[in-house]
């Protein structure tokens, strides 16, 4: 087994958790929400982009852009409908709301979609690199790439930036937010069509990796939660050393122990790391984006 | 009589079946400083709470309430907010988990909305202490720091009224007596004050006019040299016996 070759796996592998789990990152870091929708939006955001790009003939970026724009009209449904609930943060009937949504889109997609495992070929799958030894594809690092442009403008848009703040001051106590005249409406409708947006792109830029079914998402909101658990519930930071991390150690286990349990490994780091440090790996964990 | 800046009618707020507030009208005119006094339960906060439409929990409030002439008692209370009104809560409530200068930086009166609020220069003129922790989180300040950076960032707002809800409560006497003077100092023709209070001894000495509640309806309301020799104030209150 070629150990570069698992670590730039790993690399790839974890830059596509970070960038699957942004939007978790700051919906549950700025609304105090969880979405369990959330992988079945990725798988949709899927679909979607195969749509696009495939029966459409659009160009790829064109695909991404329609995805994206699927992933804002879902988090904006969802929010619409849930929005009593956001507002009393009835966290309970949140997460059945959500996990229902999932449900729906699952059998939407099954509806639109058919059941057949789909495959998005594009034009970047292609194109292949050697780096010592090892291959990598341009739609891998067009994952890396895109992963940090967005946590870099998340990082300077959200954490330094007044909408960071307005975000941070909602989070923290949205009843208070609305004495200093903001709307907290608007601000949660943002965070879920920012969450959908999120998820869309991850779904457009990864989704070339596998074979697209509707039975994906399952897997990918598991991940979202180790990784948004692991890096600092909140933390824009934490999210992405953690993505990188468990991208990282899952493919060397998969490689060198046993791809089938790589998840469950995941899952025993996950509870190693919360008994030891509650708040995550991040140095700010715990803190609400910042 | 110059019309009122802030004016509610028929202002009534229900937790359940419960009525916790009934009030047919209270007026604040510009440039006026109003002490609302009254024992605990007897709806101060509630007052305050339901003129702007907010509240921590689910109360059922009707009634109408005008600010410079505009009916805004069916608006959220950001927009209320927006158009002038601000509330300090009770406890001075401050973002914990920001700075003290992303807590004063937060708050601004709305583009275009013709007001001005504090700048920070003014703000430190009032409150030099925060100046002196402008870099601190605000969960690491004082009860009366944390007062004064909620009365601060109110402030910045540029409300027409404020309406505060016991900025003396938790703190020390002397303290108490700052906090009031600080508030006379900052009424004038251009900003009006609500001032919720149960140290009636300490609000008597700064208010224009006293608006006593009892089981969330008023009891009495006057000019305060009046109110101070009102039997009910004396003896509730002021703690001395009435002949």
């Amino acid at each position: 087994m070629n150990l570069v070759q698992q670590l730039i796996n790993g690399i790839v592998l974890g830059h596509a958790y970070a960038l699957v789990a942004i939007g978790w990152t700051v919906l549950l870091g700025v609304a105090r929400l969880v979405n369990f929708g959330h992988g079945q939006i990725y798988m949709l955001a899927a679909f979607v982009t195969w749509w696009a790009a495939m029966p459409l003939g659009l160009p790829y970026p064109v695909a991404i852009l329609v995805a994206v724009g699927a992933g804002i009209l879902i988090g904006l449904v969802m929010q619409a409908a849930m929005l009593r609930l956001t507002i009393t943060q009835d966290l309970v009937s949140i997460m059945i709301v959500t996990l229902g949504f999932g449900h729906l889109m699952r059998g939407v997609a099954g509806l639109v979609f058919g059941g057949n495992p789909q495959v998005l070929e594009t034009p970047l799958s292609y194109v292949d690199f050697e780096v010592a030894g090892a291959w990598v594809t341009a739609q891998d690092i067009a994952v890396i790439i895109a992963c940090i442009l967005f946590f870099l403008l998340l990082h300077f848009g959200l954490e330094r930036g007044s909408l960071g703040r307005t975000a941070r001051m909602v989070a923290e106590d949205p009843k208070l937010a609305q004495l200093a005249g903001i709307n907290i409406k608007r601000v949660y409708f943002a965070v879920f069509a920012f969450e959908g947006a999120a998820v869309a792109l991850a779904a457009a830029l990864v989704a070339p990796r596998t074979p697209i079914l509707t039975s994906i998402g399952f897997e990918e909101v598991i991940i979202t939660f180790v990784v948004v658990v692991l890096g600092g519930i909140g933390s824009v930071a934490g999210s992405y050393v953690a993505g990188i991390g468990l991208g990282i150690f899952t493919a060397l286990f998969g490689g060198f122990v046993s791809p089938a349990y790589a998840t469950t490994a995941a899952f025993a780091v996950l509870m190693v790391v919360l008994v030891l440090r509650p708040g995550g790996l991040s140095l700010g964990a715990g803190k609400a984006v910042r | 009589m110059t019309a009122p800046v802030l004016e509610a009618r028929g202002l009534r707020v229900a937790h359940g079946g419960h009525v916790a507030l009934d009030i047919p009208h209270l007026a604040i005119a510009p440039g006026e400083l109003v002490g609302v006094v009254g024992a605990n339960g007897a709806g101060k906060s509630t007052l305050v709470n339901a003129l702007l439409g907010w509240s921590r929990g689910t109360p059922v409030v009707e009634g109408k309430v005008r600010l410079a002439g505009e009916e805004i008692g069916a608006l959220p209370t950001h927009a209320r907010v927006a158009r002038g009104l601000t509330l300090v809560p009770e406890g001075g409530a401050v973002f914990y988990r920001l700075s003290v200068a992303e807590n004063i930086a937060a708050a601004r009166p709305p583009a275009g909305s013709g007001r001005r609020g504090h700048d920070e220069a003014e703000i430190f003129a009032l409150f030099p202490r925060l100046r002196e922790r402008l870099h601190h989180l605000a969960s690491a300040l004082s009860g009366g720091e944390r007062q004064m950076l909620a009365i601060a960032r109110a402030l910045r707002l540029g409300p027409r009224v404020l309406l505060l809800d016991e900025p003396s409560i938790g703190l020390a006497p002397r303290l108490v007596v700052e906090v009031l003077r600080t508030v006379r100092g900052l009424v004038g023709p251009d900003l009006s004050v609500l001032l919720v209070e149960q140290n009636v001894r300490a609000a008597i000495e700064v208010v224009d006019r006293l608006v006593l509640l009892e089981r969330g309806r008023i009891l009495a309301e006057g000019p305060t040299e009046a109110m101070r020799d009102d039997p009910r104030i004396l003896s509730a209150y002021l703690g001395e016996a009435v002949a």
